[in-house]
């Protein structure tokens, strides 16, 4: 930031304009994407999953709650972990404000982790969140909708998150990078532990009483509903980072 | 929705592929927007203002609270509204949990509104928030920032063209207990400011659609199969949180 031009109010203002026209490109192309997204084939969902909510047991149709779209966050959260993923964290408070209007606009969004309910209900309670999550402990869920990889995927490099994508690279990661350190520790599991899990976000449709997948995006394709990013992205410092800096809300140093 | 073609898994990945590809793209974009946006000139802030907080009066240079950057949600909420908009409380639901994140990236977030500080310290109790909340009640700021405006200038330019407006600002001044000249004297936008050797800087400035981006359901809602599904009628289906009818499950 140091050394940045200051300007006179005319000259702010013209370059302001023309940065606005590339944004409204980009918000035109934005909604171009949206509504080819709709287009996109929907894949009716054969398999019966299994789901532990707080309300007991319950089938993939069953966690639309009356309402005909659902989106799945899938929080990295395996049975191994102690703690819920900081990152995912960092996502959830973001999206835990939206899930009020949302369910009034004919969506659900739900939170699915693999490890066991209590675990998540602990976690959600010290986080202080309110969004509805639900555990596939025991389930294919998050593997069949390439969230969650065995170690044979991770070391062979078949894993579906993002389609086809070879994460060898990156769980070649050193014991001392600021990722092991900060979010596999945080997480009390060791870097392949750690990385059995990826966030990802899945919509399905119930039509006919028939669930059917329509949409999964994953990395930097979930950069839209990690709250801070949009913000800092329009902040003069922008993102700033070189590695991950975030934490869980309650563990900032206080100030 | 009706006319979706199903498709075997197969299919659906080569299309998804495709999408991606241009999903890629736009993500590129957005990076390179971010970085234009960092490199407008900023302008020096001569003119000294001075808020309402819960705290008491803060100058805009103690509003950074320690840090270096301050970004401002001009929140509706004029003299005359007897609750915030629900629009931008819906807004305000979704920035709520960030506040943390934004000040671990030397980041101060507040929200400024024109109604006295009291007014809106009884609203943001209701709903629960946390974010600190500033008063323009007696300060040229939201003003000089083209973010409120006298009644008279408002009554003159919108008294021919009323039946022009969205359904929303209708419906939303009616939940906001003014009229629509009372609720449209204020505006929704955006601003940011960065504090360097004592000295306050405007860096960015976006209202209209360039204020998405603190709407948390829009993003969600383009990845679902209807979309934002609400046409010319937009936002008319929001409520304040503690207003839907219906439960969460």
């Amino acid at each position: 930031m140091t050394g940045h031009e200051a300007g006179t109010r005319e000259e702010w203002l013209k370059a302001r304009i023309e940065l606005l026209a590339a944004e409204k490109e980009h918000t035109r192309r934005a909604d171009e994407l949206a509504r080819q997204r709709q287009e996109l084939p929907w894949v009716r969902i054969e398999k019966q999953y299994r789901f532990q909510t707080d309300e007991g047991q319950s089938s993939l149709a069953n966690l639309f709650r009356g309402r005909s779209q659902l989106m799945i966050y899938h929080f990295m959260f395996s049975p191994d972990y102690t703690a819920g993923c900081p990152s995912c964290s960092a996502i959830a408070d973001g999206f835990n404000g939206s899930i009020a209007h949302l369910a009034n606009h004919d969506v659900m969004l739900w939170a699915v982790s693999r490890a066991p309910l209590e675990k998540l209900q602990a976690y959600k309670q010290r986080m202080g969140w309110t969004f509805p999550w639900a555990s596939a402990f025991g389930s294919d869920f998050n593997y069949d909708f390439g969230s969650s990889h065995t170690e044979e995927q991770l070391q062979s490099g078949a894993t579906q998150d993002n389609f086809t994508i070879d994460m060898r690279p990156m769980l070649a990661a050193p014991e001392d990078s600021p990722w092991v350190q900060r979010i596999a520790r945080a997480s009390g599991v060791d870097w392949p532990t750690y990385m059995q899990e990826a966030p990802g976000l899945s919509a399905f449709a119930l039509r006919d009483g028939i669930v059917y997948h329509t949409y999964s995006a994953y990395r930097r394709g979930i950069d839209a509903i990690w709250g801070m990013y949009p913000w800092l992205d329009r902040s003069p410092h922008g993102r700033n980072e070189t590695h991950p800096w975030w934490r869980r809300h309650d563990e900032y140093d206080a100030g | 929705m009706s006319a979706t073609q199903t498709a075997t898994r197969e299919q659906w990945v080569a299309a998804r592929e495709e999408l991606l590809t241009r999903e890629k793209e736009l993500t590129r974009m957005e990076d390179e927007l971010a970085r234009r946006r960092r490199e407008l000139p900023r302008v020096r802030m001569e003119k000294g203002y001075t808020l309402q907080t819960a705290d008491g009066p803060m100058t805009l240079a103690e509003l950074f609270d320690g840090r270096s950057q301050l970004a401002i949600y001009h929140f509706m909420f004029g003299p005359s509204y007897s609750a915030g908009c629900p629009t931008n409380s819906s807004i305000a639901d979704s920035i709520d949990g960030l506040i943390p994140h934004l000040m671990a990236r030397d980041v101060t977030m507040i929200c400024v509104s024109r109604a006295p500080i009291e007014k809106l310290l009884a609203y943001q109790q209701r709903m629960g928030w946390s974010f600190n909340w500033a008063s323009s009640y007696e300060s040229d700021f939201n003003l000089d920032f083209g973010m409120s405006f006298s009644e008279e200038s408002i009554r003159e330019s919108l008294a021919s063209r009323l039946n022009e407006l969205p359904r929303i600002a209708h419906q939303n001044a009616a939940s906001s207990g003014t009229d629509i000249f009372g609720y449209l004297s204020e505006m929704f936008g955006f601003n940011t400011f960065a504090l360097e050797d004592g000295a306050v800087y405007h860096c960015y400035s976006t209202t209209g659609r360039g204020v998405e981006f603190v709407m948390g359901y829009y993003p969600i809602l383009d990845r679902m199969p209807k979309g934002r599904d609400e046409g010319r009628d937009f936002q008319t289906w929001l409520r304040r949180h503690d207003e839907y009818e219906s439960e969460i499950r």
